[in-house]
């Protein structure tokens, strides 16, 4: 069986494994062929606070360098306040040194462009044929610049932050906050927004070292830890981020995780209640969005997974969308910034719990539950495309098909979603279903139809 | 044909055309694999695009495993008495030496601070053209550490070797002319340590260069007309990594770059009796003058790695290039602009002469160097091709075509940097140097149109 590659290029950037795939010279070539697309001038460069970062980050520093760019590094820092940076300074875009919520063994690139988004599936296409042509401007000595370093690049972000929330609201409650940063980049920004929020953090897992005392995705099993802590120091709630601080897990007072689609799920419900709106979210996002819009007369607008893609269908609404976002963490408000962002997730929970006066948990008893299980499959993209292939024609008349991104059907009582990982070489497989005992029956009978197909070991 | 000269001691090129991230990343990968996880030194020099092949060199070591000491902006010499005083594996100085700011370069040196000899050098070749390099996971990449304290160490280890009592005394007044390169802002620090009165040009370390970066005659205009005004004592001029020195006189003479190596060779043979080596191209003053101590002289191929060897091998007590790079394994064996300035101080202040009256005590000689561009594809088979000039001569091929006779002799090589033929004739008498080059030069400008 051919070896799954430890290198993922696709709309969400560059993904590898460092010392396999992710080397010093295909960072410096991912630099400078977005050098090459950009144009000359300044590119910010950030970096979650992964071990290898200061590799990767010296590569592309060299990269961008040879083209005439001039970097300005701006150290570790959370991907939301580099995209406000980038967007509120005159750079022509910036990359983050960052793989997310891989493990600790990855890292990669992300690429911004001067209005701080993502590239868009066009404008990579664009910057790989670039990256695979390998003609790069590279430029004579004379038009050399040297890179610039920048203090406080969180600030610009945190000045949004603070402009949007009803800080004085928030801060009459002075709740207690427990934080985990997961050793992360939201550990440079994540206590100082609290504190200025008028709350009291109580902080784990705050340096950011990269050493990642747990998986550096913030799923319930990931979190004990910070379950622990919000019952032994009796807070209001416990956030968790991911390694680069674009999405957020709620835990609540009683220590119990509320599950990642329940940030999403919450922070809706709240901003609908105040100003509603159309809802954009990916294909994946649980049905209780679908809910909760229904509850407030609004449309829900679905796209392919990828936060570009959601970001992209926001941005070109015409009715102002009120919020979008992705189930696994990633709340999305235009008004801060058109981006996944942690930051405004915690500060919309944190003033849904002031304005309601309810608990986390009480809050979570008026979102529609429901019960979604996602699988992480080893396998390439060849194998989900004949997964998909089959399951497609199998299930045509059974269900609603959707084949937007990979395959997508819904039945009555519950969906299913199989495809391929735009990050990783997996195979995702989520269910969602009204009742937890129909998730686990479903999920046992998908991964029994998936393996009928190619068979694995 | 873009230019680009990989040699056993590293690699040399113009920016932006060979000298590109990737090409500098997988040379350091290789010397990073040939350490094999061993500490490594990096420094620099000033150029613009320093910093390119600094953090290219820097992501590339760490990612081969080796943990890395940074030094930032530092001379050649300093880098490598660091590498013995770290204790490390090797070192990289990312220096183009005395080529202009469109050059840059990688120069390996070994544990024992010199450039990589033939078999270390052979040895990082193979391991780049093999590709093979050696990746190690994120828990075991190698960590930077940057170190900016380490001139003191330096400092002291070469006040105690020169005579310093006597050259503080002497109160001399010094113009020296770093080039705005790596000796920049450095060369403040020595002249506190050596008790001299500095007056500095072009000493801003931002590399931005007012003159080609070598020490030699036509580049020093600048310092000799600063010296007329503060009445100075001697001149300095420095190339960009201070690996090479040429001098300027109390009488505003402006020293060839030849005078620097027989200068320092007449005082220190009668303290220090050894093999002298030195180059083909470097004048018969040195031969003349260590015949006089009865030192035995060696002849090598032009370039610090083979002086450095053959000194070495020979177990010699002086190496040096008629281009200003002066060595004395006593202090350490590598080319070294501070010493040597601190050694012509010390000559000035012990035997109390002035620099015009040191020079009159060398046999005079007149050399005359030219050169002439030549394609690269072409370079071997014209140099061979002027071997029918000379059909009657007893020719030495060591490195290109040497010509020796009573008087002078006349050396024309391929220059190890540049695609250029080097063409280079020392006489007794100035006109007589100057017909033996035209002659070469006549010949070759028909065969490299």
């Amino acid at each position: 069986m051919r070896k799954a590659t430890s290198l993922r290029i696709s709309v969400s950037g560059v993904r590898g494994v460092v010392g396999e795939s992710l080397t010093p010279q295909l960072a410096s070539k991912f630099a400078q062929a977005f050098g090459t697309y950009l144009g000359s001038g300044n590119v910010i460069v950030g970096q979650d606070s992964r071990k290898s970062g200061t590799m990767v980050r010296k590569a592309v520093l060299s990269g961008l360098l040879s083209l005439g760019c001039k970097p300005v590094e701006i150290g570790i820092c959370p991907i939301p306040s580099i995209q406000v940076l980038t967007k509120q300074s005159k750079a022509i875009g910036a990359i983050a040194v960052t793989a997310s919520h891989n493990p600790k063994e990855w890292n990669g690139l992300k690429f911004i462009n001067k209005e701080g988004l993502f590239l868009n599936y066009h404008q990579v296409d664009e910057f790989l044929d670039i990256y695979h042509q390998g003609e790069f401007s590279l430029v004579e000595v004379d038009k050399y610049k040297t890179p610039e370093f920048k203090e406080n690049p969180t600030e610009p972000h945190m000045k949004k932050l603070m402009s949007y929330f009803n800080v004085s609201l928030i801060g009459q409650k002075r709740f207690k906050v427990a934080i985990d940063c997961t050793n992360g980049a939201g550990a440079v920004l994540a206590p100082r927004y609290l504190e200025e929020l008028g709350c009291e953090p109580v902080l784990l897992n705050c340096v950011p070292d990269g050493s990642f005392a747990h998986h550096p995705e913030p799923l319930p099993e990931n979190i004990a830890g910070l379950c622990r802590i919000v019952v032994e120091k009796g807070a209001d709630v416990g956030f968790v981020q991911d390694a680069d601080a674009d999405r957020l897990a709620v835990v609540n007072e009683k220590g119990e995780p509320l599950g990642e689609e329940l940030t999403l799920a919450l922070a809706s419900k709240y901003i609908l209640s105040q100003n509603p709106g159309p809802v954009v979210i990916n294909l994946s996002t649980s049905r209780a969005i679908d809910d909760i819009a229904e509850e407030f007369n609004v449309p829900v607008i679905r796209t392919k997974i990828g936060e570009i893609n959601v970001v992209e269908q926001i941005l070109s609404q015409e009715e102002k969308p009120a919020i979008g976002g992705e189930g696994n963490g990633g709340v999305i408000l235009q008004d801060i910034h058109p981006c996944r962002d942690s930051f405004t997730a915690m500060g919309l929970i944190l003033e849904y719990m002031a304005k309601s006066g309810k608990t986390i948990s009480e809050l979570q008893e008026s979102i529609p539950r429901y019960h979604m299980i996602k699988e992480k499959i080893q396998g390439t993209q060849e194998k989900a495309y004949r997964i998909i292939r089959q399951l497609r024609k199998k299930y045509s008349d059974k269900g609603e098909v959707s084949l937007l991104d990979g395959l997508k059907i819904s039945f009555k009582d519950y969906w299913v979603h199989i495809r391929p990982s735009n990050t990783e070489p997996i195979i995702r497989l989520i269910i969602e279903a009204k009742s937890r005992d129909t998730a686990e029956m479903m999920i046992e009978f998908w991964r029994k139809e998936m393996s009928e197909i190619v068979k694995w070991k | 044909m873009k230019l680009l000269k990989i040699g056993i001691s590293g690699i040399r090129g113009i920016v932006g055309e060979t000298i590109v991230p990737e090409l500098v990343m997988d040379f350091a990968c290789a010397f990073g694999t040939y350490l094999d996880l061993k500490k490594v030194l990096v420094g620099r020099d000033t150029r613009i695009s320093g910093p390119m092949l600094h953090e290219a060199t820097l992501s590339a070591l760490v990612s081969t495993g080796c943990n890395v000491f940074d030094l930032g902006i530092c001379p050649t010499p300093i880098i490598q008495y660091m590498v013995k005083h770290l204790k490390a594996k090797g070192a990289v100085s990312i220096t183009a030496g005395h080529n202009d700011l469109k050059w840059n370069a990688l120069t390996f040196i070994n544990q024992d601070g010199t450039y990589l000899n033939m078999f270390q050098g052979e040895e990082v070749l193979d391991i780049y053209h093999l590709g093979k390099f050696t990746k190690v996971s994120v828990d075991h990449l190698g960590q930077i550490e940057s170190i900016d304290d380490y001139l003191d160490f330096y400092f002291k280890k070469l006040k105690k070797f020169l005579n310093t009592e006597s050259i503080k005394k002497a109160r001399f007044k010094v113009v020296i002319d770093p080039c705005n390169g790596a000796g920049a802002k450095i060369i403040d620090v020595f002249s506190q340590q050596l008790g001299f009165e500095l007056i500095p040009v072009n000493n801003e370390p931002n590399g931005y260069f007012p003159h080609d970066p070598e020490p030699r005659p036509r580049n020093a205009q600048e310092v000799a007309s600063v010296m007329k005004v503060v009445n100075a004592d001697v001149g300095f001029l420095l190339n960009s990594d201070v690996s090479r020195v040429s001098l300027v006189a109390e009488n505003g003479e402006t020293l060839s770059e030849e005078f620097t190596l027989p200068l320092i060779a007449n005082y220190y043979l009668d303290r220090n009796q050894g093999t002298v080596v030195t180059n083909h191209s470097s004048s018969r003053m040195i031969e003349e003058v260590a015949r006089g101590k009865n030192c035995p002289v060696v002849k090598v191929k032009v370039g610090q790695s083979y002086s450095i060897q053959s000194l070495i091998n020979e177990d010699g007590v002086l190496a040096g290039e008629g281009s200003g790079g002066i060595a004395i394994p006593e202090f350490q064996s590598v080319f070294d602009g501070f010493l040597t300035m601190g050694l012509i101080l010390e000559i000035m202040a012990v035997r109390k002469k002035k620099v015009s009256e040191l020079i009159v005590e060398l046999p005079r000689y007149h050399i005359v160097k030219e050169k002439i561009y030549c394609p690269p594809t072409k370079i071997h088979s014209v140099v061979n091709e002027a071997k029918k000039l000379y059909a009657d001569r007893d020719i030495d091929s060591a490195d290109g075509i040497k010509i020796e006779d009573k008087d002078g002799w006349i050396h024309v090589r391929t220059s190890a940097t540049e695609p250029m033929i080097r063409v280079i004739a020392e006489d007794r008498s100035k006109e007589k140097a100057r017909e033996r080059v035209e002659e070469v030069l006549n010949f070759i400008s028909v065969l490299v149109k």
